[in-house]
């Protein structure tokens, strides 16, 4: 029988407010243990939250990104667990009328993942397990996330990672978090199961916690599916449970403990008063927003005539996309600027991270005023390219490398001559190239450069000479 | 109802030994405070009422930092502590 995975996540997303969510104690990674603390983020008795601003709307701009509704009001709920990470023994969280209600991202496949809700909470300390003892630090306790719930509509591994990079590169374009995997400011929490293709019925699921890396969701959904599919097929159960995945080994395992028979009790927060959020205000946050990569990645194909695949790479990050932008300014052919982008610049830009910097010694503007000259036939795309070399060895611009004579390429009218001359010059060369010898055309184009001194457009050249035969 | 089985798993997750003599007359005990809690149901009042008294809303504060305490003033109270974090021992 062939199976279909099933899988939801729960995505917890650090926000990058520079306080904590209740509390004015820093929100900065790293630090001394337990130095950005107060009384309120420790949960010391008689104190009071207050809720961060920002927090509210950063996580209204995650909603709007993720076209989501924005709950006119929203409130604050208690989460009741006792666990060292957790002094109070409850989490602030939303639970009966979270923020943002549901909302989809869509794949390449043209698949909507739906969203059921997003909603903002406090993240819990961190535990450092040794000898059997736990280490408490509270640093990370306050620190305001937001949990972005999807419905179980991914259908495979790939989606899944599709799908998380999609969220990553959303919630770096709108800046509400850097959304490192390895630092933790982004976790996935992955509900997975099983069931015979065409079925409708959900299987039992299982849910994979805390996975920092998308290579590891991706293994941990393999191995996951694999064994509940083998289960199924022995005539075994699968058994709903919490389970964690160890890359060392590829394995999941359980975690279920005594306590995991969790009873949440969830109550409003007594502490905490209702959140309204107006439509004005909603709307000037929308205003706000920048332009997201769906979109730009979207216009760069339809309006600017980029090829899917390089319109990808281009939105993949922000600041990518705004050099690009920027260097597009009044361009006849911004695929000439997104080819030097993809080909010379991001040969000095090799990784992800130095791609997400892109602190480039080119200036868009740089880049832009290169281009031009193309546009206008003043030089030649072989020039412009070692130009470009020479610009990013030394931050320097374009003048600085192309002089007066190098700019003097030819106009149309003079290359129509040149090509109509070498045509009557070349009679057997010709009728070589009408009898289907490719190479003669080599000989023509060659008579072309020659006569132009090497300043004519070899493409262009080409092309008019097809043209011009016929 | 409050059952034998209930107070076993409340005892559980409040991490409390209960001895087996005491079962009976512990679910007899909370069966009555939750009957007395029931109380509040007869008043006059929907749902919503009781859900915000004060009936405020949005109190914020603004996203500025404020000095923290420091990592000696935090671990103050802690029962245990070792290398700046919070201790707490493994008790099984």
């Amino acid at each position: 029988m062939k199976y279909e995975l099933v899988a939801g996540f729960e995505t917890h997303i650090e926000l990058a407010t520079k306080t904590k969510i209740f509390c004015g104690c820093s929100t900065e990674f790293g630090g001394a243990p337990n130095s950005h603390c107060c009384p309120i983020c420790i949960g010391l008795p008689g104190t009071l939250p207050k809720l961060n601003r920002e927090v509210v709307r950063y996580g209204i701009k995650a909603g709007l990104a993720t076209h989501g509704e924005i709950a006119e009001v929203s409130k604050m709920d208690r989460k009741n667990y006792c666990y060292p990470d957790l002094s109070k023994a409850y989490q602030i969280s939303q639970l009966y009328a979270p923020l943002s209600i549901g909302g989809y991202v869509e794949l390449s496949n043209g698949r909507k993942i739906r969203l059921h809700h997003i909603h903002i909470e406090e993240d819990a300390g961190k535990l450092i397990h040794q000898h059997g003892d736990t280490y408490v630090d509270y640093n990370r306790g306050g620190v305001p996330l937001i949990e972005i719930v999807s419905e179980p509509d991914i259908r495979s591994v790939d989606e899944a990672r599709e799908y998380v990079e999609k969220l990553q590169q959303v919630m770096r374009y709108i800046g509400i978090s850097d959304c490192r995997m390895q630092e933790g400011s982004m976790r996935c929490d992955v509900n997975i199961s099983v069931r015979p293709q065409g079925s409708e019925a959900l299987g039992t699921r299982t849910e994979i916690k805390n996975m920092n890396s998308i290579n590891n969701i991706a293994k941990a959904m393999e191995y996951e599916y694999e064994r509940q599919v083998d289960l199924i097929e022995s005539g075994g159960r699968v058994v709903q449970e919490t389970l964690r995945y160890d890359d060392s080994t590829n394995t999941t395992s359980s975690m279920r403990s005594k306590e995991d028979a969790h009873d949440y009790r969830y109550f409003r927060d007594p502490d905490l008063v209702t959140i309204n959020v107006s439509h004005e205000e909603v709307e000037e946050i929308k205003k706000s927003l920048p332009e997201l990569p769906a979109e730009k990645c979207k216009r760069y194909v339809e309006e600017l005539e980029i090829p899917d695949k390089d319109a990808q790479l281009l939105t993949k990050y922000r600041k990518i996309s705004e050099y690009f932008d920027a260097a597009c300014e009044g361009v006849k052919s911004p695929k000439t600027v997104s080819n030097f982008i993809i080909g010379q610049i991001f040969r000095r830009t090799e990784t992800e991270s130095d791609k997400e910097e892109f602190d480039v010694k080119v200036t868009p503007q740089q880049l832009n005023e290169l281009v031009k000259l193309i546009d206008s036939g003043k030089i030649r795309n072989n020039l412009a390219k070692s130009t470009l070399e020479k610009m990013l060895d030394t931050g320097k611009g374009t003048l600085e490398f192309i002089s007066e004579s190098d700019m003097g390429g030819i106009d149309e009218n003079t290359m129509l001559e040149l090509c109509k001359q070498a045509i009557e010059c070349n009679p057997k060369a010709v009728d070589d190239y009408k009898g289907g010898k490719e190479k003669a055309l080599k000989a023509l184009l060659g008579n072309v450069m020659k006569n132009s001194r090497g300043k004519a457009d070899a493409t262009a050249a080409e092309a008019k000479l097809r043209e011009l035969i016929g | 109802m409050v059952t034998r089985e209930d107070v076993e798993n409340i005892a559980l997750l409040s991490k409390l030994f209960v001895p087996e003599e005491e079962l009976d007359s512990l679910t007899q005990s909370m069966q009555e405070i939750i009957d007395f809690a029931d109380t509040i149901n007869n008043a006059p009042a929907s749902g919503d009422s009781f859900d915000n008294i004060n009936n405020l809303s949005n109190v914020f504060r603004e996203d500025e930092a404020v000095q923290s305490y420091s990592s000696e003033e935090i671990l103050k109270n802690a029962p245990e502590q070792a290398e700046s974090h919070f201790l707490v021992r493994n008790r099984e």
